[in-house]
């Protein structure tokens, strides 16, 4: 399973989502997008949203933590 | 069955665990997440005993102080509390988002509340498609565009702020005539040449394709219609109390609020008490939410042990 999730520095539900994947012990790729345009582009894309956090597990893509989604998206996974 | 169920995980909520703990009352604290709205604060620099702090850190502090009580206090985490039904007087059942049920003598409510949202056509359809609630995570995204930010209190003034960085221009549209936020901050932002302010307007509509394209707000002095070409609305408009589960149980004020007696932050319901931002508190502060939670939690005690205090 790969996880990425892309941020910003000062977004708290990063932090948090960030928190929750240490604590269970789930590897993930995280991106800023204020340092890769590229990827701030990638990520509108994926998501059709201008919000962060967003996550694309495995293809799927989570706009913002909710953690009964990424629950979710995680078993299917 | 429990004595008490404390709804949320706020300052409030943390706060009037510990006491509970500390007080041996059998006691289930349910709570979606911990810290509070000041969670997503960079830097907290009045929560007494911390002179400088983030609110990430801050919530994790207070999150680890209630869990070293975790043996007289059972948690719940990442369940919401959706419906509360009075069986008869004194007892109460709890029903949550994952279809959990809970039984308990009483409640102290501290859930919150949660952002007002933009309700005007387009405000919900372009939600995330260039209309944001946080300008802290989502400023980086408006790089070089025209956006708008909309209210006239601190978190308007702040989100501004956050908005200069990225944004080409910086409009700021209030419904009134004088902004609210502190003076400090509106200083700063008057020194901007990016930012113009709108005095004495109301949105109306958000329009867009995919994502947002622009606005149409009228000024109430004139009744003038005008448009703005955007490529973001911030949304900074209060906040709502959180309290629809007990709506039908205790007398609400006309946001909504819990209507509470302040010397106990008993509400108009024997059984169920209120505090923080969702009861009708005049000071929306994590000290004062800390503060009324155990002002509830010792009225709660002398309840449960037949006190009382005059």
């Amino acid at each position: 399973m790969i996880i990425k999730m892309y941020t910003t520095p000062f977004c708290k539900y990063c932090k948090v989502a960030k928190e929750f994947f240490k604590t269970k012990n789930i590897s993930f790729i995280e991106v800023d997008i204020t340092k890769d345009n590229k990827a701030m582009k990638e990520m509108v894309k994926k998501s059709m949203q201008m919000a962060v956090p967003v996550f694309d597990i495995d293809g799927q893509i989570l706009v913002g933590f909710n953690r009964g989604k990424i629950e979710k998206a995680l078993k299917v996974a | 069955m429990y004595q008490l169920i404390i709804i949320g995980g706020g300052p409030g909520g943390i706060s009037a665990g510990i006491y509970a703990a500390r007080k041996k009352i059998k006691t289930l604290l349910i709570a979606e997440e911990f810290g509070g709205q000041s969670a997503v604060s960079d830097d907290v620099q009045n929560w007494i005993g911390d002179q400088s702090i983030s609110g990430f850190d801050l919530a994790k502090k207070m999150e680890a102080h209630l869990k070293a009580h975790k043996k007289d206090i059972e948690i719940v985490e990442g369940d919401r509390v959706v419906t509360i039904k009075k069986i008869k007087e004194g007892r109460y059942r709890v029903s949550t988002q994952k279809g959990e049920k809970y039984e308990t003598e009483n409640i102290l409510l501290v859930s919150g509340s949660r952002r007002r949202r933009l309700d005007v056509p387009g405000g919900e359809e372009f939600d995330g498609k260039g209309v944001a609630y946080c300008a802290t995570c989502d400023a980086p995204l408006f790089k070089d565009k025209a956006v708008a930010v909309i209210g006239g209190g601190n978190s308007a003034l702040e989100a501004v702020l956050d908005l200069l960085t990225y944004a080409s221009k910086v409009y700021l549209i209030h419904r009134g005539e004088k902004l609210k936020g502190d003076a400090v901050t509106q200083d700063e932002i008057r020194k901007s040449e990016k930012v113009e302010i709108i005095f004495d307007s109301e949105v109306r509509e958000i329009f867009g394709n995919k994502f947002v394209t622009g606005l149409e707000y009228k000024d109430v002095k004139t009744d003038k219609i005008k448009k703005l070409k955007l490529g973001g609305v911030f949304v900074e408009i209060g906040s709502l109390p959180n309290s629809d589960m007990v709506k039908d149980l205790v007398k609400l004020g006309k946001w909504g609020e819990v209507v509470v007696n302040h010397k106990t932050m008993q509400s108009s319901d024997s059984g169920i008490w209120a505090a923080g931002d969702v009861s009708d508190v005049l000071y929306k502060q994590n000290n004062i939410s800390a503060g009324d939670s155990i002002k509830a939690v010792l009225n709660i005690y002398d309840k449960i042990t037949g006190q009382s205090r005059k």
